[in-house]
């Protein structure tokens, strides 16, 4: 692990201006310029990693939320790198077991990002970070706050396409690659594939397979709007072979159900909905 | 409020929108939902379903459910010592458990029973049941 990708490599908050102890949260994060892209589930996981910081705080840095469910996320519009990112949270419940809330992401005044129902359990702390590491970083971020810009990007997952059953269902595999800097952030002692890279796959495999759909109107391509039902069932480890699916939902037009499996068992489920915009 | 007490009425009365719940979460048809099917044997889930049912029933009933609520409630009086012992349910526990959950069949309990299977017993009844003790307990 190398120390300078901890609290870099994956990090998506720059200073948390407001914290009212197990009620609510306010930070930004500033979307470095020279990015290629930034995508809408990093901007999910900028909501969530505040909702962290405030429920570790709560708790006195004893247990951190890992990700779990994610009943409902609404995708109102893309941020570009440069954009700043005022992130909030509402806290629903926090204790040593689990931390409910809901959240979003702002432009200026233009929603980017919401979250609702979404409830992590707290897991013992020093299995995934050092405390003292954590509660000192979060003494920097209710500070001056930290140095923005440290986060570089992510290298695409190595992703084959598989079996394709054109307006029924799509697959792919995807390896989580066995080394990569945003391990060492999530989290230095326990690496875990996020949840969030994972999620961004699959909504791309997903629009893909809607892009892929006899009925779409030519000129027309897929955008997400709404994911939920997001439900994260277990670690993922470095190196881990996933089996992505997409698959047709019944009586609902522009829905996807989105799975995951390793080894034939399911590690994460979803539901992606999806809207066609005029594009190229 | 002894878990005895709840009526078939009480239950008959939450478990339509019990069972909505739980579909919802399972990803399943409502009609899949009996009030007597195994949650984990019959319908699959798993421990992060049992944490989504709970969170949606929380919502659903507008009721707050603690964690390990279920097994509280079925260990009722008896002190933890009184209910397991390294991980087994007790003899005394046992009877305990068996009148919490006196809608599960008998052979279904394991003997010895180990605390980490209690779950295996549960159905959407035990989960009515739940909803039932917290709503009388916010009351």
């Amino acid at each position: 692990m190398q120390m300078t990708d901890h609290f870099a490599a994956f990090s998506f908050v720059d200073r948390i201006t407001e914290l009212v102890p197990g009620v609510r949260a306010r930070g930004v994060y500033a979307v470095p310029r020279d990015l290629p892209a930034f995508p809408s589930c990093l901007v999910a996981e900028a909501v969530g990693q505040l909702a962290a910081w405030a429920a570790m705080a709560h708790v006195g840095f004893r247990g951190r939320p890992v990700a779990a469910l994610a009943n409902e996320t609404r995708f109102h519009r893309d941020v570009a790198p440069g954009d700043t990112l005022l992130l909030g949270v509402e806290i629903e419940s926090c204790d040593d077991e689990t931390v409910a809330y809901a959240g979003w992401a702002k432009r200026g005044d233009e929603l980017v990002v919401e979250l609702a129902d979404c409830l992590g359990p707290m897991l013992p702390v020093e299995e995934f970070d050092a405390p003292a590491a954590l509660a000192e970083r979060y003494a920097l971020l209710r500070g001056a706050g930290a140095e923005p810009g440290r986060y570089r990007g992510v290298a695409a997952p190595d992703v084959v396409p598989g079996d394709h059953v054109r307006g029924e269902s799509l697959t792919a595999t995807l390896r989580v690659p066995a080394a990569a800097p945003f391990f060492a952030d999530h989290f230095p002692r326990r690496a875990v594939f996020p949840a969030t890279l994972l999620l961004d796959a699959q909504i791309r495999l997903g629009l893909q397979f809607a892009g892929e759909a006899a009925d779409r109107p030519a000129g027309t391509v897929p955008v997400p709007v709404r994911m939920t039902h997001v439900k994260m069932r277990s670690f993922i480890a470095p190196g881990t072979v996933l089996t992505l699916g997409a698959e047709r939902a019944n009586a609902h037009a522009h829905r996807i159900m989105l799975s995951a499996q390793a080894n034939g068992k399911s590690v994460a489920t979803a539901r992606l909905e999806y809207a066609l915009r005029k594009g190229a | 409020m002894a878990q005895n007490e709840i009526t078939k009425e009480e239950i008959m009365a939450v478990f339509p929108t019990v069972a909505e719940t739980m579909a919802d979460a399972l990803g399943c048809d409502v009609d899949d939902i009996k009030l007597d099917v195994s949650l984990i044997e019959g319908l699959d889930a798993e421990s992060i379903d049992f944490l989504d049912m709970v969170f949606r029933l929380e919502r659903a009933f507008k009721i707050k459910i603690p964690r390990g609520k279920i097994v509280e409630n079925a260990r009722g009086t008896l002190s933890e010592a009184e209910f397991e012992q390294k991980g087994i349910v007790t003899e005394t526990g046992l009877a305990q458990l068996r009148a919490y959950l006196s809608e599960v069949p008998a052979e279904r309990f394991g003997t010895p029973m180990k605390v980490k299977d209690i779950p295996r017993l549960f159905t959407p009844e035990t989960f009515c049941k739940l909803v039932i003790s917290a709503q009388r307990e916010a009351a």
